[in-house]
């Protein structure tokens, strides 16, 4: 297991080099470039120019992709416009609300659409099967943000039933130790902290679920019902085990390959969602961040987040590898 | 003995007929005439298959037309399509005119509801929203259908060729295609959202942009498909067949291979149109879309909506089931089409 992973580590360095090639020539190379992104569309040439000259952009290719690999290495991603801060220090403040965010859609979306998913298949063709199915076409159909905006309009101002903004109620008072405000909560045992911070989670969190729970079902769905035709279970079935150890041994745990596959997936699209959704509930975390970011056209702030959306790439894709490992066998032997 | 698909099982045939017979008296009439259609149905379909050559597209057609999901898709899609390409005619207003500007005041949440002359009502700024609405849906066809196609021309060009390069350019061909597939699976590692919003905020947002940006997200997945369909072709008779032959490589990979694996890209285009649509949306939403008012987009509309959601709910309600109800409708029709094109998927 251990050999696994270190070798599943070095095999990131030429997918990290490539990477890097690739967003240079994306992020500096595009026809426009940073200096049409930073400058007014009527800046004189010379200004142009001389903002050319000061980024670097008039050196030879080669020397200007080590210096932004070496840029990128000592984790300088520059400096966002608006603010003036570094851009990694603005991420790093922000990062434990999204990451909260984040974690709270993929457990709804995770628990909600494996059983739906499984169930709609033992029962196809059901009502419940129906509902899923037409459900999670719904899901994927409808815009992030307009989901957001009906469950904070309906939910939170209509009804009073969720906060409608910020990660907590300013009566709550917090001890701050990691910046995970339920984690905080839960160290310090101040539990009006943790079900404030939840309460808070609820509505973002369930709008920023909707495309993942909506996939995961639909996966699920046609996983099991592929598993449940293979000859393996038939012989399972046949050979007198009970049924629910044919269900969970054989059926689920061969189904759920594809679909852990996705979740990895999905997690990384959920930090592209999360800009959609908090800033619709002004939740403080790098999503309303990308946000601002992209109305006022903050070159650095953009890079830097695609940057950090590639790395967080690679890492998921590492754990998906090592609990695929974990689930078939066959993985390992490779 | 080859089944067809249209009768998965023909020895469950003569015992249904024997039942219909037998309770003959008190099986309903529509019944009857039901179980004689399904039979016909199913003689049919066997003697397409033991005489003629039926194509593949052919029988992912007379499938569909019996899919209820592939019937409400094409019904949607229709509708949208026609609606968008007539709407200079069913649109009785400009849908820049502010003619009725001095009734509508949104700081004082005083909107104009549905009536006589305006169908739908008025927006915020006094003009006619059943206008906006028609005109809105020619607008996002075309982003939907520009997108699209900048994605699947790309795409194609590049999965294309390492389709190409990998089946028949030998062990060049094969680095060939390992280096294209390598950039097009970290393309993929990124959100479509964001490369679109990437090249959105470098080039400033229009029309234009949106297109641009949401088609050029989609490129990856229109590689990896044709590649891996071309793949797939590679090692088929025809294609060893075509070799030996003496066929040029470049003939054998255009007119061979490529009408081959057109499926599954054919299907992706179908869903990349709701993907489109939606993510023109989200890039209005986020202030990327289109500026000109002079050419109102659904997604504009509704994200221009978005603040008076708890005021006057209609304004967005109204772009916003368009957006849904269309990609629904584009959805349903990709997913009927791959499964009556994918022989796994059938039941």
């Amino acid at each position: 297991m251990l050999r696994f992973i270190v070798r599943r580590l070095l095999q990131l360095i030429p997918t990290l080099l490539g990477l890097s090639i690739l967003l240079f020539v994306w992020l500096q190379r595009l026809p426009g470039g940073p200096e049409n992104a930073l400058l007014p569309d009527n800046a004189p040439p010379e200004q142009r120019e001389a903002l050319r000259e000061s980024l670097g952009l008039d050196e030879p290719f080669t020397v200007q992709y080590f210096s932004f690999l070496g840029r990128i290495l000592q984790g300088d991603l520059g400096a966002s416009i608006h603010t003036g801060r570094p851009v990694l220090e603005e991420f790093l403040t922000r990062f434990p609300a999204t990451f909260e965010l984040a974690v709270t859609a993929i457990v709804i979306a995770v628990a909600a659409g494996l059983p739906l998913g499984y169930l709609a298949a033992r029962r196809r063709g059901g009502a419940l099967d129906f509902a899923a199915v037409g459900g999670s076409l719904l899901g994927i159909c409808t815009p992030v943000f307009f989901l957001a905006f009906l469950l904070k309009v309906g939910l939170a101002e209509q009804l009073g039933l969720f906060p409608s903004a910020f990660r907590l109620s300013p009566a709550v008072n917090r001890t701050d130790i990691t910046g995970f405000f339920v984690l905080d909560g839960l160290m310090t045992r101040e539990w009006d902290v943790v079900w404030d911070a939840l309460l808070h989670l609820a509505l973002p969190g369930l709008a920023l679920a909707s495309i993942p729970l909506a996939v995961i079902t639909r996966m699920t769905r046609a996983s099991v019902l592929e598993v449940m035709g293979e000859d393996y279970v038939r012989t399972a079935n046949a050979k007198g085990l009970h049924r629910t150890t044919v269900r969970t041994r054989h059926v689920l745990r061969n189904a759920l390959l594809p679909v852990v596959t996705a979740v990895g997936l999905l997690s990384g699209q959920l930090f592209a969602g999360a800009v959609l959704t908090e800033s619709v509930f002004a939740f403080p975390g790098i999503g309303s961040f990308i946000y601002e970011a992209t109305h006022g056209r903050d070159y650095p702030v953009l890079t830097g987040f695609i940057l950090l959306i590639a790395a967080m790439y690679v890492v998921i894709n590492l754990l998906v590898d090592i609990s695929y490992s974990l689930l078939d066998p066959r993985v390992r032997a490779q | 003995m080859p089944t067809t698909p249209s009768s998965p099982n023909q020895s469950g045939v003569p015992d249904r007929d024997e039942a219909a017979v037998a309770e003959d008296g008190r099986v309903p009439l529509h019944r009857r005439k039901a179980a004689k259609a399904d039979r016909l149905a199913e003689l049919m379909g066997t003697r397409v298959d033991e005489g003629q050559i039926s194509g593949i597209w052919i029988d992912a057609f007379r499938r569909m037309r019996r899919n209820p999901m592939a019937i409400t898709g094409a019904v949607i899609v229709v509708v949208f399509v026609v609606v968008a390409l007539l709407s200079p005619l069913l649109a009785p207003y400009s849908p820049t005119s502010q003619a009725w500007g001095s009734e509508v005041f949104p700081n004082r949440n005083e909107f104009v509801g549905p009536r006589a002359e305006n169908w739908l009502g008025l927006d915020h700024l006094g003009r006619d929203l059943y206008s906006r609405f028609v005109i809105g849906a020619r607008q996002t066809l075309m982003v939907g259908v520009v997108a699209t196609l900048v994605g699947f021309f790309f795409g194609a060009l590049l999965g294309g060729a390492a389709g190409s390069c990998a089946v028949l350019g030998g062990r060049w061909g094969a680095r060939v295609d390992n280096v294209l597939m390598r950039i097009i699976d970290m393309m993929l590692a990124l959100p479509t959202l964001l490369l679109a919003v990437t090249v959105a905020a470098l080039v400033g947002p229009s029309l234009t942009t949106v297109m641009l940006a949401v088609g050029i997200a989609q490129i990856p997945i229109f590689a990896r498909l044709l590649r891996g369909a071309m793949l797939a072709q590679g090692n088929r008779d025809y294609v060893l067949a075509a070799q030996s032959l003496g066929v040029r490589k470049r003939k054998i990979a255009l007119t061979h291979i490529l009408p081959n694996s057109m499926g599954p890209v054919i299907v992706q285009s179908t869903l990349t149109l709701a993907t489109a649509i939606i993510d023109a949306a989200a890039l209005s939403y986020l202030g990327l879309g289109n500026p000109d008012a002079s050419s109102p987009e659904w997604g504009t509309m509704l994200a221009e909506a978005q603040r008076f959601l708890s005021t006057a709910p209609a304004l967005a309600v109204y772009p916003a089931l368009g957006i849904i109800i269309t990609a629904l409708g584009f959805t349903l029709l990709g997913e009927s089409l791959r499964e009556a094109l994918d022989p796994k998927l059938r039941k």
